[in-house]
Formats: C-alpha cells, structure tokens, sequence
C-alpha cells in the first residue's frame, strides 16, 4: 500500500458496487419489478434500492473516499470508521432488501427487516458523511469541485432521512393517514434528492477534477463552473426544502417545481459548455477509453433532460418516469461510473503495486493494464443496450427492454471481468509484472505495505 | 544594500541553444551574503523566481526592451513564504538545502508520469542533494511516496498554477 493517500478500503466498497449492479441487471433480464410490474411494486423497490443503494451509492462513497482527500488536499479524518460504515451499509441494504421481500410475500419471516434496514443504512451513510464531512470541515475554503461534494453529501443525508421515514411507514410503524399522504408527495423529493443531489451533483463535481487530469485540459475555476455550483444548488435547495414546506402551504409544489426545473437546465447547460471546453482544450490528442465512454454517459445525461422536458411538454411525464430514471441511472450515472472505473481501477491498482518501486526499477504503464482495443465494443454494447432499453420502456415493450438488458449484463460484465484482470495485472508481460520489492495486490482487501 | 549586484548575462548563452540554469546556481552560490544577483535574460524567466524564492531571493524584474529582462534577485531579510514543507523539515529556509541538482518539468505529463520521473530523478540523488521538479497539480500521493521513502521536501504554487517542488534526498531511503 502506497502512504495513507490510496483508501484502504475503496476496492472493497467498488467490488460490492459492482456484485449488486450485475444482480440488478440479471434481475432487469429475468423480468423482475419494472416494467414487468408495477412501478410501485415492492419488487420495484427491490430493483430500485439494489442499484441506487448497493450500486451507485457503494461506487460514490468509495470513489469519494478515495478522492475527496485528493479534492481538498488533506488526508481523511477518522478513517477507522470506514471499514464499519461498508459493513453497515451492506448489511443495511441486505435487510432492506430482505424486507421488500417480504412485503412481496416470497419471504415469511417475523424479522422486521426494513426497520433493521432503515436503522442501520442510516448508521453506515452517518458514518461516511462523518469522515468525508469532517475532512471538507479541516480544509475550508473548499476548491470548487470539494463544493459540489459538500451539497451532494448534504443530499445524500436529506434522502436517507426521508428513506428511513419511508421505511417506518412501509414496516408499519407509522399509520397515520396523514403520514402516508405526505409519504407519495415527498417521493419525488427523495428521488430527486438521490438521483439529482447525490449521485449527480457529485459525480459533476468530481468531473470536474478527474477529467481535466486524465485528459491534460486547463482546470483552472471558470465562471461556468460557480454558475454550475450556484445554480444547482439552487435548484436541489428548492426541491429538497422547498418542495415539502410548499407542499404543508399549499398542498402542491408549483413554484417550487418551477424554480428547481429552471435552475436544473442552467446548470446543465452550463456544465455542458464546461465539458466541451475540457475536451476542446485537452492536451492530450488521442483520448483514452475512459474519457471516450464517458461522453456516451454525457450524452445519457443531456439525453435525459432533453425527455424530461418532452414528457413534461406532452403531459405524459407519470406514463413514462420509468423510462426517465433508467435513461438517468443506467445511462448517466451507470455509463460515468464503469467508464471511471476503467481507469480508476488500473490506476489505483498501479500505484498499490508499483508505487513502492517507482523510480528505483522499470515499471509497466498504467495503460499496459488493460487492452482498450479489446474492451471499446463492450462500451459501445453497453450503451447500445441503454438506448434500446430506454426506447422499450418508452414503448411499453417489457420483452424487448429484457432483451436490451441483456446486452447491458453482458457489456457489464465483460467490462468487470476486464477490471478483474487488471487487479490480477493479466495485461502486463509476465516477466516484468511483478519486479523486486513489488506484492501481488489483493482483489478488493486492502494491503499492508511490505516495508 | 551596500554590496554590489552581481551581474550575470545568460543572453549569449540562451543564443547559443544552451541551458543557463547551471551558470545561474554556480553565480547565486558565490554570492557574499546579502548581495544581490542582477540576471539579464532573453525571457522573462519565472520559473527561476520559485527556486531562487526557496533560497530565500525576491525577484524584481523589468523588460529592458527588444524582448530582454532585467531580474534582481535580492536576499529577504526573512524566508520566504513556502506553502508547503514535510513534516520532517524542520529548520528555516535557505539553511542546509543545497542547490537543486537538477530541475525537471514534470507539466505535460498525464498521471502518474510526473510522479515517476520526480521519484527516477530524486532516486538518482545522492543523501543531502536536491532536486526541483515542476508539476502540473499539488502531487498528493507523492508526498505520501517521498514522506515514506525517508525524503523531505517543499513545494508550492506558482502563479502559473503549476506546482513546484523541491525535494532534498534524505539518507534514511530504502534503498
């Protein structure tokens, strides 16, 4: 293990991210939950919580507790507790999952799973909003892309704290009529606070760090990177409180709505002058897979505010939010996160192997560890997958959306068993794979540096 | 200042394709204390400002026409503010550290490059040399590197944004 700055547990956090994404993907193509069933199906939630929880929130929090001391340039604070915040956080996701289980009948237990589930997530996402909160706290005036974090952290306890409401109210605890009424009115604020805030607000922020330094672009602060940070945070601070309190008023969230919306496509265009600007000024003439796959994931992104505002146009937004939130989770958020892996992956797991060497014996490059030549048709698979499953849901078309899942299960995996074989070091000539004074690094536990 | 400037023209050199650098440290380590150094360049030349700052000198410069400059470099009464330092460094500035051995430009190189020529160059150093390396970003996870390797260093950011650093071999390296 190379100092303190690799994070000693982020492989650990990206190896569940990814068992729980194929499991939901084999779910998609077995035809469990959505669009099979209804979207308010317990197997629906089921669906839901396995890729919102198990795989992008797993991917964020390791990802960010690898990056954010890179962010802020301070290492992370109370460390210890992130091996006990992964263990919370899977076992909370396991009983919750148990607990839509039972709630769909397949599962005959007395254990009150969804209130362990409730009780514990909370305690594991308590537990990494603490170490990331108080290492952003230490290294204030944050740099802008520490800023984006700072709100998405802020979302991502706004959307636990109305989850484990929702959780009381659907394990029965909570039966007041009232209380049920305000459970569907604040369910779009819980999906907006999870999908909008914490996913990808942070996952914008961090853009902003990783792609200036995988491409070699200019990252100095620009004007439309703050118009970014104001404007979302206008619009996720306006759904989040605004929303509720207008709601409790006056029964609807029209303004709130409005404001949110209107804030929301400012800071999405701006960011997309943003993103054109990094791969415009890059450099770097020849991208690599990574930075190439993710403008799929881009496109996803634009691609998504460009059918939210045509369903809110023709009215038809309830018909089709389904096909929305697959576009947004499996196109943006999906295609960003597994193009960033491709090369966080290898890089991470250079510098645990090489980094104790480095300079003193001739060591592969990063780019020996994978073949992109090999792996740029699973991207392309992939993503072929995401557009024939975004049409099929448009179209009310389940086979054929089980269909298109498949290819996004077999692009997926393909490119996890890539990753694989770059922790393995597959790619790297076996004669200088391992030089003097070099260890093996272990698939996803961490290592203890041999000196 | 009542000790005259020493005065350095690196113009023929520049002319001639070579590298002033060494001629500049050779004349900064003859100087007698609290003289300035006047240097006379074909380009403003910044990123001497940085090392020579790290040596406890404050630049004053001003273009003398047909694109030359005049840079005095004169001792501060006080160091000069360094950013950053190792844990380990523990003295004042511009005591022991030698004159950078060498200086690399690590800012067109994507990661992790720059921190493998840095170590390879830093590597080649003998216990107590230095070596001054410019970076395209603050280099985290080589601080960690260097701070485990039994290395020192100091560094900061240049008003270009790229970082600078200087990093003094220490003799406690695995080897």
């Amino acid at each position: 293990m190379i100092g303190s700055s690799l994070s000693r547990w982020t492989m650990a956090f990206f190896t569940g991210a990814v068992i729980f994404l194929i499991a939901a993907e084999c779910l998609m193509v077995a035809g469990y939950g959505f669009p099979a069933m209804a979207a308010e199906a317990p197997e629906t939630l089921l669906l839901v919580h396995t890729v919102t929880i198990g795989w992008l929130s797993l991917l964020m929090c390791g990802a960010l507790l690898q990056f954010v001391p890179v962010l802020v340039v301070q290492p992370l604070r109370d460390e210890i507790l992130v091996l006990p915040a992964l263990l919370c956080l899977l076992a909370g996701l396991t009983s919750l999952l148990a607990g839509f289980l039972g709630l769909t009948g397949m599962l005959d237990t007395d254990i009150p799973f969804l209130l362990i589930g409730g009780c514990l997530l909370p305690i594991g996402f308590g537990l990494v909003l603490w170490t990331l909160g108080r290492t952003l706290w230490q290294a204030r005036p944050l740099p802008l892309p520490a800023r984006f974090v700072a709100v998405g952290l802020t979302c991502l306890a706004a959307t636990f704290l109305l989850g484990t409401f929702f959780a009381h109210i659907l394990s029965g605890l909570i039966s007041d009529a009232v209380m049920i009424d305000f459970r569907t009115k604040v369910l779009p604020v819980h999906a907006a606070a999870g999908f909008g805030g914490w996913l990808t607000f942070t996952a914008i922020g961090v853009s902003y760090r990783l792609l200036p330094m995988f491409m070699l672009a200019p990252d100095a602060e620009r004007t439309t990177n703050h118009i970014v940070w104001w404007s979302g945070s206008i619009a996720l601070l306006s759904i989040i409180m605004g929303a509720p309190v207008e709601f409790i008023l006056a029964g609807s969230a029209r303004i709130a709505s409005v404001i949110a919306g209107l804030s929301a496509m400012v800071a999405l265009v701006c960011y997309g002058f943003d993103l054109f600007f990094f791969y415009r000024n890059r450099k770097r003439r020849n991208i690599e897979l990574n930075s190439k796959s993710a403008i799929g994931a881009f496109a996803a992104l634009y691609l998504s505010a460009a059918l939210l505002l045509n369903l809110l146009a023709t009215g038809t937004f309830a018909n089709h939010a389904g096909a929305l939130i697959y576009l947004v989770a499996f196109g943006w958020l999906t295609g960003l996160g597994l193009s960033q892996l491709y090369k966080i992956v290898p890089f991470l797991t250079w510098l645990e192997c090489y980094g104790p060497v480095m300079g003193r014996k001739p060591t592969p490059r990063v780019q020996d560890l994978m073949v992109e030549r090999r792996d740029g048709p699973w991207f392309v698979l992939y993503f072929a997958g995401l557009l024939g499953g975004t049409v099929a849901l448009l179209a009310d078309a389940p086979n054929l959306f089980r269909i298109t899942a498949a290819m996004t299960l077999l692009a997926t995996a393909a490119i996890v068993i890539e990753l694989v074989l770059a922790r393995r070091l597959f790619n790297v000539a076996a004669a200088v794979r391992f030089p003097e004074g070099t260890t093996r690094p272990h698939l996803f536990l961490p290592a203890i540096r041999n000196h | 200042m009542t000790i005259p400037h020493r005065d350095l023209d690196v113009r023929p050199i520049l002319r001639d394709g070579g590298e002033p650098f060494s001629a500049i440290m050779e004349a900064v380590a003859e100087l007698a204390p609290g003289q300035s150094l006047r240097l006379l360049a074909s380009f403003k030349p910044i990123p001497l400002f940085q090392v020579l700052g790290a040596h406890g000198f404050e630049p004053v410069s001003r273009e003398i026409g047909g694109g030359d400059w005049e840079v005095v470099f004169t001792p501060a009464a006080a160091p000069a503010p360094v950013v950053e330092t190792s844990d380990s460094v523990d003295h004042g500035l511009g005591d022991d550290w030698q004159v950078p051995a060498r200086e690399i430009d690590c800012r067109d190189l994507d990661p992790p490059e720059p921190m493998v020529k840095t170590l390879e160059g830093v590597e080649a150093l003998a216990a107590g040399e230095t070596l001054s390396a410019l970076l395209p970003r603050e280099p985290l996870f080589l601080f960690e590197e260097l701070k485990a390797r039994g290395h020192e260093w100091r560094g900061g950011f240049e008003p270009e944004g790229h970082y600078r650093i200087v990093i003094r071999a220490g003799s406690r390296g695995e080897k």
